[in-house]
């Protein structure tokens, strides 16, 4: 159960949205028909999120937000603005005020639940992964689910932190996240290795969004034959995108070319993807003695990629000499998220293979 | 047939030249364009008022409980749901024999794009000059701030001043 701040000064609809959250969602309403009494309210006890009307008397919903923003005990409060002013001016003034989420009346309830249960989930999740740094996923043997794995992981780490998260698709000819992720991978990273040198207003501008506020870095689909990424070019990435993302993850190729040797150096996370199969695992044992250098930061994580019996997790810690990080389930609705480029992440959060991602997203340290 | 109650209110943005006004209007059941296009009136009675700058049009300058407006300085009028903005032999559908053409549209401050659905003859002088309405529906309009392209609004219908179109232009089929 959540605490729910709702301030609009239209009584009926602060009416039908206590009956929606209390009788229907089983939350606790809180309601204002005063934008500066729902203020004070807010202040002294701190609602899990907050509803916010733009257009109303004495204070505006714009003025409401950068208060509760800007107030120690409610500046993390995820804010959705309710408005009947609907234009794209009043979304992108109701994001510069500091909201989390907008919507223009009228809504269904159905729209809103599901708006307000997001950003619940959202919070929860923030709370729960206190990460930052850079992850790299990386397995030399290819189809064992690196790229799902990083995307869904990358999508619920931008869902943690409020979008500061960038995903790199640390190769020259794959396009293979944007893909999964249903965009277009253009600008992508070509274009910064044909620029030669970058900075971070160049990396800024070559770097493309998705609706869950993850930032990624696409490669082109159309392989460029005798390409590679310039090392320096990776460690310059990696130091700018720093500075600009709580958390980069980077979907490496299958070499361990000079690139991705710059990656793995500067990563503080390894994570080795495997296979519950004998080929998958043969190769991570090779693949372990090569990371020898970084072995500490070097985490083993088991990706059921095909239903059906594997050998029992002591058996493969057994052959790698490692205990695994986790173990990702077999899902059979990852075919179909790849298919309809939409992860699992954030359109089935409820199933396995989001929630054995939430997890590992929360043990990362 | 289409069993749709007309709503008692309706929120919708107006525009003078220089002014975005937001506002509830009490459509008594009836359609925004026959508000607007009743000549027993000149004014419109709208409650809830939000008033913003066009070149500041999220800011909102001043804010009031009811305001009164006078419907000869109105440009235009957007309203988000398409069947608000309709015209009445257009409504409830009466669309038999009706098509679309795409039009564009000067009006002071503003370029309007959309379509406009017509019924008989195409003729561009008579979409302008026949009957007494002094306001025409375009149907998936948007307005672009002429000397600010960046702001522009947009919504299901966009009720358009007669008085004050400067250029109009449609589209061949």
């Amino acid at each position: 159960m959540a605490k729910i701040l709702v301030i609009d000064d239209d009584a009926e609809f602060l009416e039908m949205l206590r009956v929606l959250l209390e009788k229907r969602a089983g939350h606790q309403a809180m309601l204002s028909a005063d934008g500066q009494e729902g203020l004070e309210k807010a202040i002294e006890s701190p609602p899990d999120l907050a509803i916010l009307d733009v257009m109303m008397p004495g204070v505006t919903g714009y003025e409401i937000c950068r208060a509760l923003r800007a107030n120690p005990a409610t500046e993390e409060i995820p804010i959705i603005i309710l408005t009947a002013r609907g234009q794209p001016v009043d979304r992108q003034a109701a994001l510069d005020a500091g909201a989390d989420d907008f919507m223009s009346k009228p809504v269904t309830m159905d729209e809103l639940m599901e708006k307000i249960n997001k950003l619940l989930a959202r919070q929860q999740i923030a709370k729960l992964v206190p990460f930052t740094g850079t992850v790299t996923l990386l397995s030399l043997r290819g189809g064992v689910g690196v790229t799902t794995l990083a995307v869904n992981l990358a999508t619920t780490l931008a869902q943690a932190k409020g979008g500061h998260a960038c995903l790199i698709d640390h190769s020259v000819s794959s396009g293979q996240v944007a893909l999964q992720l249903g965009l277009r991978p253009k600008p992508n990273l070509n274009d910064l290795i044909q620029a030669g040198t970058i900075d971070a207003e160049k990396v800024q501008s070559t770097l493309i969004q998705h609706d869950s506020g993850l930032h990624i870095l696409a490669s082109s689909i159309v392989p460029l034959a005798g390409q590679e990424i310039p090392p320096d070019l990776t460690r310059n990435l990696l130091a700018i995108l720093d500075q600009q993302f709580v958390v980069t993850i980077i979907d490496a190729p299958s070499t361990l070319n000079r690139a991705t040797m710059v990656a793995l150096e500067a990563t503080d996370l390894i994570g080795l993807v495997i296979a519950p199969e004998a080929g998958s695992i043969q190769t991570a044992i090779g693949t372990l003695g090569a990371l020898k250098p970084w072995s500490k930061k070097v985490r083993v994580i088991l990706n059921q990629t095909m239903p059906g019996a594997s050998p029992p997790t002591e058996a493969i810690e057994r052959a790698i000499k490692r205990r695994l990080m986790t173990a990702i389930p077999y899902d059979p609705a990852q075919s179909k998220a790849i298919s309809q480029r939409a992860p699992l992440s954030t359109t089935k959060p409820d199933s396995p293979l989001a929630q054995a991602v939430r997890e590992l997203a929360q043990t990362l340290e | 047939m289409e069993n749709r109650s007309s709503p008692t209110w309706l929120v919708a943005d107006f525009f003078t030249h220089s002014y975005r006004i937001s506002g509830r209007l009490n459509v008594r059941h009836r359609l925004l364009a026959d508000q607007l296009n009743n000549p027993t009136s000149d004014f419109l009675q709208i409650e809830d008022t939000y008033i913003s700058n066009v070149e500041h049009p999220a800011d909102i300058m001043a804010s009031q409980t009811s305001a009164i407006l006078y419907k000869k300085n109105v440009t235009t009028v957007v309203t988000a749901q398409q069947q608000d903005g309709l015209p009445r032999e257009h409504s409830y559908g009466n669309y038999f024999g009706a098509y679309t053409r795409k039009v564009f549209m000067t009006v002071p401050s503003f370029e309007i794009e959309g379509y406009l659905r017509l019924s008989g003859k195409l003729d561009l002088r008579t979409v302008l000059t026949s009957g007494t309405d002094d306001f025409i529906t375009i149907l998936d309009g948007s307005m672009r701030f002429s000397i600010r392209p960046d702001i522009s609004f947009s919504g299901g219908a966009i009720l358009i001043n007669k008085r004050y179109i400067g250029a109009f232009c449609m589209e061949e089929e």
